[in-house]
């Protein structure tokens, strides 16, 4: 759209723009796979450029800092859950390869070897067992052993939130090294690891060279770049942003918090594990040190510093870093010393800064917190605002264009006379507050229900008892004739019943689009191989998906299409409305549950949105609003519910309730319902 | 010693320690009771103040372990001391709020708990690389009195800790109750909002929560010192991890779950120590930490629950 408009009112200055770019000549097509080819030969030609073993020994280092990176922002950046202590997976991946490569456990010579031996597993060496397991193929049980642990660490924790979790991941990486250092056997302690062997490659040990490390490192970053990019981009990525911007509407719209969060860690600490087996086959020693609260900071510095959640923000950040650290601080203090020496300033022969590193970590941390928070390459860019033309174009009101291609509310058109939604003696108690009770209610299938009540009769909480959030004190509630009673949110969502939020509960930084998608999360498969394989059947589903996504999009006309790459926290409150309300829809519901759709609307929008939502009643949507514009309720709803200090007093068509001498005493008092 | 000596010695070893981990604690409890905030500043800000109640005990002639005092000129050198380093520890917390914390005061999520860990990192290197690695010796004023309660020792400096933490946790409650800010403090950390809304000017109040906490964490480095005879630029670390524990274990939010819970823990430690190694000690308290997490989340007396609904 940008390409074929140029702007009128900034015409000239865009056009300059575009002229004076160096890359003029390239379709912005290419941009992409140019760049990466241009770091992919940088990356490669290095040290044949360099030649220097120890600037090559530098960059091998920094590229494991920059796997570890990559494996922090999986937790904090995609997942949102603050790991202190992830050094402790970095550890654990060091010391598996550390046991079976090295001489550290050596059990007596039996039998029992043998087969092992002739897999060339281990070695028999004088009467005792010497291990030697491949470095290749340490690599992946590495990983799955750090996974394993961080599902172990993670699964007491999943409850608690972020700052609890940071604490507590702080206290892991702490214990890791003293099991390390206390556990002698397996570790030698805090004396280190003895000869861990070296990484062979057909018989050719790489031995104390730089550079075959140094490739080892850039296929590592290369496979995790990958790794990271694809997961980011699909349904598992956008169910961990979801998370990260809001737990609760995470779980509302089928997101199983820990199945996902738990994948985070998982993900997040095999990267860690594979990284420790990379960077103690190169020291071939590992000490407790190694693995300390320093090195977790570090690793945060860096992808604080790069751009949390940002893929290659975060690499950028950890080579930025780890260059400063080995390169630029000594150089810089070379050149401090003599500039003492020329200006005779005793303290400036004497500065070290390479020493007052972790100092530089942390005022970076701060900095970057205080001032750039979104790093140096941010994880979202910002879309241009809409033109004039565009923001000021006539509004359409959509309405429902293609009823028949609307496949996404295909589980709505069931029909069947049995009640959808059926609630029965439902009661629910905050401490000594009742905010329900004994409340039945049912909704007939293909019908609109409105609860209306004053503020504080207890609506929004039965929704939240009804979709899961509450666990009510006592009760039942059976939907499409099963029992669905204490399920969990995203259960409950799962078998058809969708809702909005009284004070929206949106993904604030995701786009629109986003946002719709997470809501269509429970009815796509995708999981985290078939997100990295890209195979034609996930591209297939995810392309499906965006088009139903865009489908339901349209319902509001031109409201929200042309905005459908833009920031929803960006949106007008209406706008974000119609997108929670999407975002409900793309679950492909049965019912659907809204709370108070109208708020914050004019009378002209609140027209058109009821007129929308009549429309996806007619396609047999089952709707159970919450509203209080009664002339909304009036054009709607076929029955009426009335709520009053969370006991239900009345029950029937909009035009009984309106003259039921209860509901006039709970709106107006008693002294109207007498005269 | 007897093994009911040993153990008796071990509870009162425990009290003291557990007097200044509560100190410590109501430090992080005050904070998050307002801000709903980890503080990660707080652990070396107790660290700083260690070597600030050094500085004030040196430069009143007593550095190095032979100089003892006794009657007024005892007590008016620990007075000095406390003030000191209670003042410069609640300016530093002061500080840290107005430069780094208020900023943040609109970010949504982890942003201001990783702009803490910042300014921890911060301290622990200033006093690292203008100090030095070594640990150092602490001025010990105290003269050596003791009295054998059923065969275990009972030293006048636990006697001291003691009675200093008892006067400035009552102190502390009073002004969290009796006084007008105190009652703003309580009000904002209900309903910041509502505080807003009734006039209660919340900036004061945050900044001094800040100011308090890090004055009694001032107060418990100087206990650290004069208990250990020692101090370094590591021991904020394991302090604040237990005192954190200790404000989790009361109830965070809770003043006098803190005061609980710091006992508790303190106690822990000293007993632990006894019937396991004293190395897995760091590893027995952060148990306790992670099983009241999930299991009571609550803590013994707080009100607050740290999990998500």
């Amino acid at each position: 759209m940008t390409e074929q408009q140029p702007r009128q009112m900034m015409g000239a200055s865009y056009v300059w723009l575009r002229r004076a770019s160096p890359l003029q000549w390239v379709r912005p097509y290419w941009h992409r796979p140019l760049a990466l080819l241009a770091v992919t030969a940088a990356a490669l030609l290095f040290p044949i450029i360099s030649r220097n073993d120890a600037n090559i020994d530098s960059a091998a280092n920094a590229l494991a800092f920059a796997a570890l990176a990559l494996g922090l922002n999986i937790v904090v950046g995609f997942a949102g859950l603050l790991d202190l202590g992830y050094a402790a997976f970095f550890a654990i991946g060091a010391y598996t390869y550390g046991a079976f490569a090295s001489f550290q456990i050596e059990p007596a010579w039996s039998s029992f070897w043998e087969p092992f031996q002739w897999l060339g597993l281990v070695a028999h060496t004088g009467d005792v067992v010497h291990f030697t397991v491949s470095f290749w193929l340490m690599l992946p049980i590495s990983a799955a052993v750090a996974a394993f642990f961080g599902v172990l660490f993670g699964a007491p924790t999943l409850r608690l939130k972020g700052d609890y979790l940071a604490i507590v991941t702080l206290g892991f990486g702490e214990i890791v090294p003293i099991v390390a250092r206390n556990g002698q056997s397996v570790t030698n302690g805090a004396m280190g690891l003895n000869g861990v062997a070296a990484p062979q490659l057909f018989g050719w040990s790489f031995g104390v060279r730089a550079w075959p490390y140094y490739y080892v490192g850039v296929a590592l970053v290369a496979l995790l770049i990958f790794t990271s990019t694809r997961l980011k981009s699909s349904r598992i990525g956008r169910a961990w942003m979801a998370i990260r911007e809001d737990e609760i509407a995470a779980a509302a719209m089928g997101i199983n918090r820990v199945k996902f969060k738990l994948l985070a860690f998982a993900i997040g600490a095999a990267f860690a594990g594979a990284t420790g087996t990379y960077f103690v086959a190169k020291l071939q020693t590992a000490t407790p040190e190694m693995f300390m609260f320093p090195v977790s900071v570090m690793i945060l510095v860096m992808i604080v510093f790069g751009g949390i959640g940002s893929v290659w923000g975060v690499v950028l950040g950890a080579l930025i870093l780890q260059i400063l650290q080995s390169w630029i601080l000594q150089d810089l203090s070379q050149w401090l010393h003599a500039l003492g020496r020329l200006i005779n300033v005793q303290w400036l022969q004497q500065i070290e800064l390479v020493q007052s590193i972790e100092m530089i970590f942390g005022i970076i941390l701060v900095a970057m917190m205080l001032y750039r928070r979104q790093g140096l390459i941010p994880a979202t860019r910002p879309v241009q605002a809409l033109s004039m033309a565009e923001q000021t174009a006539q509004v359409t009101t959509g309405g429902v264009p293609h009823i028949e291609r609307l496949g996404v509310l295909a589980a709505a058109r069931s029909s069947s006379d049995e009640p959808l939604l059926d609630i029965k003696d439902m009661t629910v108690r905050f401490g000594g507050l009742v905010a329900l009770r004994s409340v039945d209610l049912t909704v007939p299938a293909h019908s609109v229900v409105a609860v209306i009540g004053p503020n504080g009769s207890g609506k929004s909480t039965l929704f939240n008892a009804v979709t899961g959030l509450v666990t009510p004190d006592s009760g039942t509630v059976r939907f499409a004739g099963d029992d669905i009673t204490r399920l969990p949110p995203h259960r409950v969502l799962d078998r058809g019943m969708a809702r909005t939020f009284q004070n929206l509960r949106l993904f604030p930084s995701l786009t629109v689009l986003e946002n719709v998608m997470i809501g269509r999360h429970a009815r796509l498969s995708t999981g985290a191989f078939g997100a990295l394989l890209q195979l034609p059947r996930t591209k297939h589903e995810e392309e499906a998906a965006r088009v139903q996504c865009l489908e339901i999009l349209s319902i509001f006309g031109n409201r929200l299409i042309p905005r459908v790459d833009h920031v929803v926290s960006s949106l007008s409150y209406a706008n974000r409305r119609r997108v929670e309300i999407a975002r409900a829809l793309a679950s492909g519901p049965k019912l659907l549950l809204l709370d108070e759709p109208t708020a914050g609307m004019n009378p002209a929008e609140t027209l058109e949105l009821a007129e929308q939502i009549k429309n996806l009643n007619q396609l047999g949507l089952t709707i159970v609003l919450i509203e209080h514009k009664l002339d909304v309720v009036v054009r709607l709803a076929h029955k009426v519910v009335v709520l009053d200090h969370g006991e239900k007093i009345a029950e029937g068509t909009p035009d009984a309730v309106r003259h039921d001498e209860e509901v006039m005493r709970a709106y107006l008092g008693r002294s109207a319902a007498v005269a | 010693m007897t093994t009911g000596a040993l153990y008796l010695q071990q509870i009162i070893n425990g009290l003291s320690l557990g007097a200044m981990y509560a100190l410590l604690a109501l430090g992080f409890t005050l904070v998050y009771g307002i801000l709903e905030l980890i503080n990660f500043a707080h652990f070396n800000v107790f660290m700083v103040a260690s070597f600030i109640g050094m500085w004030a005990l040196e430069w009143l002639g007593l550095s190095g372990q032979n100089v003892t005092l006794t009657g007024f000129a005892l007590v008016s050198a620990l007075a000095f001391a406390f003030v000191v380093t209670m003042g410069a520890a609640g300016l530093l917390g002061w500080l840290i709020e107005r430069l780094a914390l208020r900023p943040m005061r609109a970010v949504r999520g982890t942003a201001a708990m990783i702009t803490t860990i910042g300014v921890s990192y911060i301290l622990f290197n200033a006093i690292l690389l203008g100090v030095g690695a070594d640990s150092k010796n602490y001025p010990n004023p105290l003269p050596v009195l003791s009295w054998d309660i059923g065969g275990a020792t009972l030293r006048l400096r636990e006697v001291l800790i003691w009675c200093i933490s008892i006067v400035l946790m009552i102190g502390l409650h009073l002004f969290v109750n009796r006084t007008r800010l105190g009652k703003a403090m309580r009000a904002t950390a209900q309903d910041a909002e509502a505080a807003r809304m009734m006039g209660i000017d919340v900036d004061r109040v945050i900044v001094t929560a800040f100011f308090l906490g890090s004055a009694l964490a001032g107060a418990a480095a100087l206990i650290f010192g004069l208990y250990y005879n020692y101090t370094s630029f590591i021991i904020g670390y394991s302090a604040g991890l237990r005192a954190f524990t200790a404000a989790v274990l009361g109830g965070i939010g809770s003043v006098p779950g803190a005061m609980l819970g710091g006992v508790i823990i303190g106690l822990v430690e000293a007993l632990g120590g006894q019937v396991f190694a004293v190395r897995w000690t760091d590893v027995i308290i952060f148990s306790i930490l992670v099983l009241v997490l999930v299991f009571a989340p609550n803590g013994l007396l707080g009100r607050a629950t740290p999990t998500k609904s």
